[in-house]
């Protein structure tokens, strides 16, 4: 078939601009300071079709590019058209896809291709692919067309066809050809000896890349040694004593690290040298997590389920019940930071939509980790600059929530050194579903039976995404594997989101999973579960390029897909409505009763596993785990240098612009926080739209006043001193937050999402015990802060290999947990904001300030700044966290009595920096003492991260009726909002602060802003 | 009688259909959601509604262009339907993705006065905002008092949030302008919120963000000469209740003192949804 080249460029004119070109300009100033004159953009089409270049020609305005604002060339390049492009430029750069890689401007052209070339033959071979080139004028001299070439794509997925100035001078254009994937020759099913030494075992492991340990190659081989096991093999007639690669492709994925939790799930020998306590834990998962949610959901009727599907699920009203759950995509993030972030965040919306019997994705989170975005040090090889990786990942989850109408409402962005060796990308996703779907049956539950359909729905599989659950379940190394990486295509997972909710509420469905990890494998074989067995054709597997192998179609993990089972009766309804929407949807396997997972290709069978040994099968891992406190040198602020006259002033302006602090609105604007019309409380609230808010607020039901609190916490600082520490202290934060926007303390739930560095002790990890104490640590602090607060564990995720490189090169992240909290907002027009609301609101600190300056944020900046050695000393603590918990339902009970508005907690850079914050979203002056905030010294007071307080604003006239209800709990009365634009803070007679409002905007709203302005 | 029924386009991601069905059916219409093929397949027909919209979204993930290849698909499937929806004088709304497919069919602005009926001819576009980002924003807006839009009558200022990449309202010239102008086409504009109300509509480019997008004459939204067909970027279903509304943490959320749809806490955003049920019913 013949190739057409169409290229399009925006018109140049009054009022015009070549936006495209412009921003590459922008961003090379905002990035790396290099001013360039002029940057301008072509965008290109390659058509590979059997319609002829003079009738594409014709219809171009129709179709490539837009009569009013572009102009147009066919089968030529538009650097050669003077009239275009007079002046000779500096630098062409062209970039395109590598073949196979998801070009969905490629995919939606084509669609729009038929669209007008209706022909009566059908165009299965053509396709469209997409390039964009950039043409640089005024480029510095210094500055390469290479180099710049390696900002403008990621040659993992991308090519780059690169013209400088030389060749543009002689008019040697990049011309880029379309991106011929070069045929694939499948592979017949192999049978894999076993019978092999130890030694044998795990180089097969290593080198095909399973991530399975000696005990589990073992198990495996053990099993093929069964005489009644290959008894029954031979009457399917499958090899007998020996895994077909399809099986034991299978059983790596369904028994990695990234399905199995297999840390969590481990017997872990625990020793803490401090107290002597020599013990073992029999899985911290259903120690700690599972148990605690267990008893709290005997006395409660809002748990509605827990743990056992995609995500957890609570009942909301009489008709509604919501869900969520949150993911981590660090991994292919890291090597492909817009592809990785925007598969993760399309990922866990697949999730929500393979709840129960499907539910509606309403509301996402984002919460990153990054190297810092102004990091000048070195970077080992393979490693993106940490601003890099933030304009990736922004841009994926930018494009993948934002193109799916999912409005994002809260999130984070946290900061430090090593998360450049693996940046953290967590995804979540509220879902909301009615209770009882038309038919009857409660929506949270599935209903499979043996003999339905089960239909592969929406994308087609390719050969992206293979081995993705394994290679997340190792670390990070310069040989990590392209194929991990795939780009999400929003648009065909929407038109997917939106059958499968129709079919939902017409019954269809009697069970539904999301294709993620471990592809067909993972989601059938899951399912199976239910009906104890099934039966797979992987020849009836849709294919985006013929030549895949069986094993390669069971595992891949490309994106965009759903499995679900349909009775046979309703099989032609199901069908019509997917053809209605133009979603792909093929009968691939039947749900039977045989206790096997029977996999085929056409008539031959080539993986029989017992459903008991895929799900069960694995070995519990023995893992070692010894705690010792670790020493960090004391941060000691009574030996900081202050300026005479400036006291505390200028360390809150640096604090205000460290880059965990600062505003990160300019990121946060980009995404739709407002689909939906239900978004009460908004990522920024306060006169100006830009102070911080504590909590996503929304309302679903459109009319009705009844909402949700959305929230997060998450504190990894804390990790250097005590695991456990950081674990408590994200909870805390999330809850502190949620009651700000008024959450009911009684019906609220959490998620907890694990990222550790690898903790299994071995030559890569020798410190892999003290690694696993701080997981064991961690987990304990979750137990008893999550009993005392009554908050349920409904569903969790952990990634625990979180390490790049090896030996001393090694990078591992802090542990970090995420906690995210969901529940109950009676009425969101009672809710507060951080932002003060008026001149002589009266000024309260809830709780108490101690000698808590470890590991605080104002320690951190110190030593960086050289002016201390060490950030240890006491981490915040939760010491009684029952009695905080009476403390926030009474906080939040006073919102909805509508005495106070103004709340916000105090979290990085304590008082002094949720007291700016306050003054910045109300535009207005305070002026506050923190005499009688606790017992603790003046740097505790004002800095100082101390669990459990909030700042609240009360009106006047309320202020009584407000103390009143607080009786009992922690209250200090800190001073008044004033009609000056000043901040002031004093320590009863010593002056601390005094900063005027705007200076403090410039500090917080600078330090982030990386868009290079708008002109 | 019964309540105007209203067609609520979605699919191939369309993003604000359940919002935008939801405020019709606030103000007394008789909304549904229905799949665009529906139409174009034949299984629905146009013609049993009162009231279109084409909601906001990333229909074919903007890709060619906002709104350009679901504006195809309109353009050549449901043509006739369109066609004859017009001539009936039944109203039509594009809400941001929806208001780019509505340029890109050609129904907005459309042809001149003195031949009001669809032509599908594209004549003004939508193009990628200066800022070179896609923005979640609040804007004021300020609407013609004399335009022939059924959807804006008596709607003076509004707050509104945007939320767009792609909102730049381009035309080729400036007698284009001026001839939309003298029709009072350019219904609504962004203005700076800091003028009186009444007195922010100007031609002059307003700088970021007052103009979220640099759009021309700081143009939000284009209504056709008969002034039935109604497009803007900004999302006045978004607004449809106070609680919606940035400020009404603070007690000072805009609008009206009492409704029958929301008592005290109706936002700015309904009474153009109610115009077009009431028109509809006035009408017939």
């Amino acid at each position: 078939m013949a190739i057409t080249r169409v290229e399009v460029t925006p018109k140049q004119g009054t009022g015009m601009r070549d936006v495209r070109g412009d921003v590459v300009r922008r961003q090379l100033k905002a990035d790396h300071g290099i001013e360039v004159l002029e940057v301008r953009s072509i965008t290109g089409f390659l058509i590979k079709s059997s319609v002829s270049s003079p009738e594409i020609s014709e219809r171009v305005n129709d179709l490539f590019s837009d009569p009013i604002i572009e102009d147009a060339v066919t089968d030529s390049l538009f650097l050669t058209s003077h009239s275009h492009f007079p002046t000779v430029p500096d630098a062409a750069i062209t970039v395109g896809f590598k073949p196979g890689v998801t070009d969905n401007p490629g995919s939606a052209a084509y669609d729009g291709f038929r669209t007008i070339f209706d022909q009566e033959e059908p165009l299965e071979d053509a396709s469209i692919s997409t390039y964009q080139t950039y043409i640089f004028y005024g480029l510095p001299s210094e500055v390469t067309a290479d180099w710049l070439a390696t900002k403008l794509h990621n040659n993992l997925i991308q090519r780059a066809v690169v013209a400088d100035s030389e060749a543009c001078a002689q008019a040697h254009w990049p011309a880029i050809s379309y991106p011929e994937k070069p045929p694939q020759t499948q592979t017949p099913p192999q049978a894999v000896n076993l019978e092999i030494s130890d030694e044998e075992l795990i180089a097969l492991s290593e080198s095909g890349l399973l991530a399975l340990n000696l005990e589990e190659m073992q198990t495996i081989q053990g099993h093929y040694r069964d005489a009644e096991v290959q008894a029954s093999r031979a009457a399917v007639g499958i090899v007998g004593n020996a895994p077909t690669d399809v099986e034991l492709e299978c059983l790596a994925q369904t028994w990695s690290e990234h399905c199995k939790h297999k840390i969590f799930a481990s017997k872990i020998h625990h020793v803490d040298t401090e107290t002597g306590e020599d013990s073992v834990i029999d899985s911290i998962f259903k120690t700690h997590i599972m148990k605690p949610t267990h008893d709290m959901q005997k006395e409660v009727d809002w748990l509605l389920s827990v743990f056992h599907d995609n995500s957890g699920v609570i009942a909301w009203d009489e008709n509604w019940s919501v869900c969520m759950k949150a993911e981590t995509h660090n991994s292919p993030s890291a090597l492909d930071p817009y592809g990785g972030a925007m598969t993760g965040i399309v990922g866990v919306n697949r999730d929500i939509l393979g709840t129960g019997l499907g539910a509606r994705p309403i509301a996402n989170t984002d919460v990153f980790c990054f190297g810092p975005p102004n990091w000048e040090g070195d970077l080992p090889d393979n490693l993106f600059h940490p601003s890099r990786v933030l304009r990736g990942v922004h841009a994926g989850v930018r494009v993948g929530g934002n193109e799916s109408g999912i409005p994002t409402v809260n999130g984070a962005i946290v900061f430090d050194d090593r998360y450049i060796g693996k940046p953290l990308v967590y995804c979540g996703t509220v879902g909301i579903m009615p209770r009882v779907l038309p038919d009857g049956r409660e929506s949270h539950i599935k209903t499979p039976t043996p003999g339905d359909i089960v239909y592969m729905v929406g994308g087609r599989v390719g050969y992206d995404g293979i081995h993705g659950a394994t290679f997340s379940s190792l670390e990070l190394t310069e040989e990590s594997p392209s194929s991990a990486v795939q780009i999400g295509d929003p648009i065909t997972q929407k038109k997917m989101l939106d059958m499968v909710l129709e079919a939902r509420d017409a019954g269809l469905i009697t069970c539904i999973t999301d294709n993620g990890a471990g592809g067909l494998s993972s989601s059938i074989g899951e399912m199976a579960e239910y009906t104890n067995g099934c039966e797979i054709d992987l020849a009836k597997v849709p294919l985006k390029q013929p030549g895949l192998s069986a094993w390669e179609i069971l595992v891949s993990e490309s994106q965009e897909r759903m499995t679900i089972a349909v009775k046979s009766s309703d099989c032609a309804a199901f069908e019509a409505m997917a053809d209605l929407h133009e979603v792909e949807a093929t009968p691939v396997a039947t749900f039977t009763s045989s206790g096997m997972f029977h996999v085929k290709y056409n008539a031959d069978t080539v993986a029989y596993l017992p459903i008991e040994f895929l799900h069960d099968g694995v070995p519990q891992l023995q893992l070692e785990s010894e705690w010792r406190t670790p020493k960090q040198p004391i941060f000691n602020p009574e030996t900081l240098e202050l300026g005479d006259d400036a006291g505390h002033s200028p360390i809150l302006l640096d604090m205000l612009a460290r880059p965990n602090i600062a505003s990160k609105e300019s990121w946060v604007r980009q995404y739709d926080h407002e689909v939906i019309a239900q978004t009460a409380v908004k990522p920024f609230v306060g006169v100006e739209r830009d102070g911080p808010g504590d909590a996503g607020v929304i309302a679903p039901l459109h009319g009705n006043p009844h909402g949700l609190v959305i929230s997060c916490g998450i504190a990894p600082r804390y990790s250097d001193l005590d695991a456990g520490a950081m674990a408590a202290a994200s909870i805390d934060e999330a809850v502190r937050n949620a009651v700000c926007a008024g959450i009911d303390v009684d019906k609220m739930a959490g998620l907890d999402n694990f990222c550790w560095p690898d903790s299994i002790e071995s030559v890569k990890t020798p410190d892999g015990k003290f690694k696993l104490a701080q997981l064991v640590r961690a987990n304990r602090e979750l137990e008893r802060v999550c009993r005392a607060y009554r908050l349920p564990c409904v569903s969790g995720k952990d990634s625990m290999k979180n390490d790049y490189g090896s030996g001393e090169n090694k990078i591992s992240i802090p542990p970090t947990l995420l906690y995210s909290v969901f529940g109950d907002q009676p009425d969101v027009r009672f809710t507060a904001t951080s932002d003060f609301k008026c001149v002589g609101e009266r000024v309260y600190l809830v709780g108490i300030s101690k000698e808590e300056l470890g590991a605080s944020e104002l320690a951190f900046m110190m030593r960086e700044n050289g002016k201390s050695d060490g950030i240890g000393g006491q981490v915040p603590l939760l010491t009684h966290p029952e009695q905080n918990i009476d403390t926030y339902r009474a906080l939040s009970t006073a919102i909805h009595a509508g005495l106070i508005q103004t709340a916000h907690d105090c979290s990085e850079g304590g008082v002094a920096v949720a007291a700016a914050e306050m003054c910045i979203g109300g535009r207005m002056g305070a002026q506050l003492d923190i005499d009688g905030t606790g017992e603790s010294s003046v740097w505790s007071r004002l800095w100082g991260e101390s669990l459990g307080r909030f700042i609240v604003g009360v009106q006047p006239e309320h202020e009584a009726d407000f103390i009143e209800w607080m009786a009992g709990h922690p209250l200090t009365f800190l001073g008044t909002v004033t009609s000056s634009q000043e901040l002031i803070i004093s320590d009863g007679y010593d002056p601390l602060i005094k900063l005027e409002i705007p200076t403090m905007v410039d500090a917080w709203q600078n330090t982030l802003d990386l868009t290079g302005g708008v002109a | 009688m019964t309540s105007p029924r209203v067609a609520v386009l979605f699919g191939f991601g369309i993003n604000c259909d359940h919002e935008t069905a939801a405020v019709f059916n606030l103000v007394g219409g008789d909304s549904e959601r229905i799949h665009v093929n529906h139409f174009v397949q034949g299984n629905r027909v146009l013609d049993d509604f009162d009231i279109l919209a084409v909601p906001g979204g990333f229909s074919f993930g903007d890709h060619l262009g906002s709104g350009r290849l679901m504006g195809n698909r309109m353009r050549f499937a449901l043509r006739e339907q369109l066609h004859a929806f017009v001539a009936a004088g039944k109203p039509i709304i594009g809400i941001c993705n929806g208001f780019q497919v509505l340029v890109k069919t050609g129904l907005l602005p459309g042809p001149h006065a003195s031949n009001p009926l669809p032509d599908f001819v594209q004549r003004a576009s939508l193009t990628l905002n200066d800022s070179g980002r896609y923005e979640d924003r609040w804007v004021t807006l300020e609407f013609d008092p004399e335009s022939p839009c059924i959807w804006t009558k008596g709607i003076q200022r509004i707050d509104c949030p945007v939320r767009h990449g792609e909102g730049k309202f381009v035309m080729p010239s400036s007698t284009d302008f001026d001839a939309l102008a003298a029709n009072h086409q350019l219904t609504v504009r962004y203005v700076d919120p800091t003028t009186p109300a009444g007195q922010g509509m100007t031609d002059e480019p307003l700088p970021f963000p007052i103009s979220p997008n640099g759009s021309m004459r700081n143009i939000a939204g284009v209504c056709d000469s008969t002034g039935l067909v109604f497009g803007l970027m900004p999302h006045p279903e978004a607004v449809y209740a106070k609680w919606l509304h940035p400020h009404h943490t603070r007690g000072s959320a805009p609008g009206p003192q009492s409704s029958d749809a929301l008592g005290e806490w109706e936002g700015e955003g309904l009474q153009m949804f109610r115009n077009a049920i009431e028109y509809v019913k006035a009408n017939r």
